[in-house]
């Protein structure tokens, strides 16, 4: 069974605010799939550029907003891609990263990887429902 | 008990294998509740010959190749619950969605889609991981 | 309504393999949960002395593979119960090198993959990630 999760806010529907041809997350299997979470305003959906950190913490306290309104939470998380425009931001990533993830951290790849709007960060994650 | 483990073989002629041997991916792998489908890129159904284009032509063929895959796995496009897209450039991102937005049907499923340096000069690949549907 | 699946991070037995926990990184080498394995990144660390290795492409990526095949027999799992990978290069250049190794771990049944190139870090030709069946 394949279920849905809507954007816990408003500016988390992309769907709406972009076009894009997706659910912000789909529980199946006791799974969450994430679409990747990018630097936007929940509550806007304005796009939210920074630095690495600042946008970093955005995606991050999106995707705590997102998985608690599914039932889940971040130290659910399961396997993490994080997408970065840059490996030499690697460390400032670490930094950010760690504070939201400090209760088992899932496994994680790091993808340097073009990011939509030039942002700096995106995180593709799955977690346990 | 542990879960099953199955290869969905090149069904119906989809194949992204240039030789003769055992490809080196099979198109899709069935375990526990899901079906995991290879990156696709854009083949010719019958053949396996690579059929380049723009990044619209290579993700419509994609995706009716992707169709194809899911069915032989026992599973269909509406329950695919998590697509990435693999794009040679972003600025092909609205491109590719236009595709895109036509072969899955509402609610689509969580999508990430990102730019990166793809083999074979292919404009996109995109992998997928769908329920399997029980009856 | 059904049970919350528990999730348990996994370690390998080798911990010259464990790079995160020798790097306080904020990261477990793979997390088991319900039926799956999902390995984070594997790269071509020596099991012997954890050094990074510098060689050609190919020994690099059968130092990983073989790495992730520890990794999953640490945790009850083998390689033949992978159903994803998803194999990062470097350089575009090295997909035939990769694949021919990468067939000696995966000689039939091979898992879904999704191959592609990225800049890596710390002068990795590789870096490899699998979903895996548990048990």
């Amino acid at each position: 069974m394949r279920e849905v999760i809507p954007a816990p806010l408003p500016g988390l529907d992309l769907r709406r605010h972009y076009g894009h041809h997706q659910s912000p997350a789909i529980r199946a299997g006791g799974l969450i799939f994430c679409s990747g979470m990018l630097p936007i305003d929940p509550q806007t959906g304005e796009r939210r550029h920074g630095t690495l950190t600042s946008e970093a913490h955005i995606v991050l306290g999106n995707l705590k907003l997102l998985l608690e309104s599914a039932g889940s939470s971040l130290d659910r998380l399961v396997q993490v891609h994080a997408l970065i425009y840059d490996s030499i931001e690697y460390d400032v990533l670490n930094r950010v990263y760690r504070q939201y993830v400090a209760n088992g951290p899932p496994a994680r790849t790091v993808w340097t990887a073009q990011i939509e709007a030039g942002f700096k960060i995106e995180l593709d994650a799955i977690a346990a429902a | 008990m542990s879960a099953r483990r199955e290869v969905i073989s090149a069904a119906g002629g989809v194949t992204n294998a240039a030789d003769g041997g055992s490809p080196p991916a099979s198109p899709a792998v069935r375990g526990g509740d899901f079906i995991f489908v290879s990156g696709l890129t854009a083949v010719d159904r019958q053949s396996g010959e690579r059929v380049p284009g723009t990044t619209a032509s290579e993700t419509r063929l994609i995706l009716g190749n992707l169709k194809q895959v899911l069915q032989a796995a026992g599973s269909s496009l509406d329950q695919v619950v998590k697509v990435n897209v693999l794009l040679h450039s972003m600025l092909e991102a609205p491109n590719m969605n236009e595709v895109y937005v036509g072969f899955f049907p509402d609610p689509p499923p969580a999508r990430t889609v990102c730019g990166a340096r793809l083999p074979d000069g292919v404009k996109v690949i995109i992998e997928c991981t769908a329920l399997v549907c029980r009856i | 309504m059904t049970e919350k699946l528990q999730r348990t991070a996994i370690t390998p037995k080798n911990p010259l393999l464990n790079a995160s926990r020798a790097g306080n990184l904020p990261h477990v080498p793979g997390i088991r949960v319900g039926d799956y394995i999902f390995l984070s990144g594997m790269v071509p660390v020596d099991p012997q002395t954890g050094e990074r290795s510098h060689g050609p492409i190919a020994e690099q990526v059968r130092m990983t593979l073989s790495n992730m095949r520890h990794m999953l027999e640490s945790a009850g799992s083998s390689l033949d119960r992978v159903v994803r990978v998803h194999a990062v290069l470097a350089d575009i250049a090295h997909m035939a090198e990769m694949d021919r190794v990468y067939r000696e771990f995966f000689p039939s049944e091979a898992p879904a993959r999704t191959a592609w190139s990225m800049q890596l870090r710390f002068g990795n030709g590789c870096e490899i990630e699998c979903v895996a069946l548990a048990n």
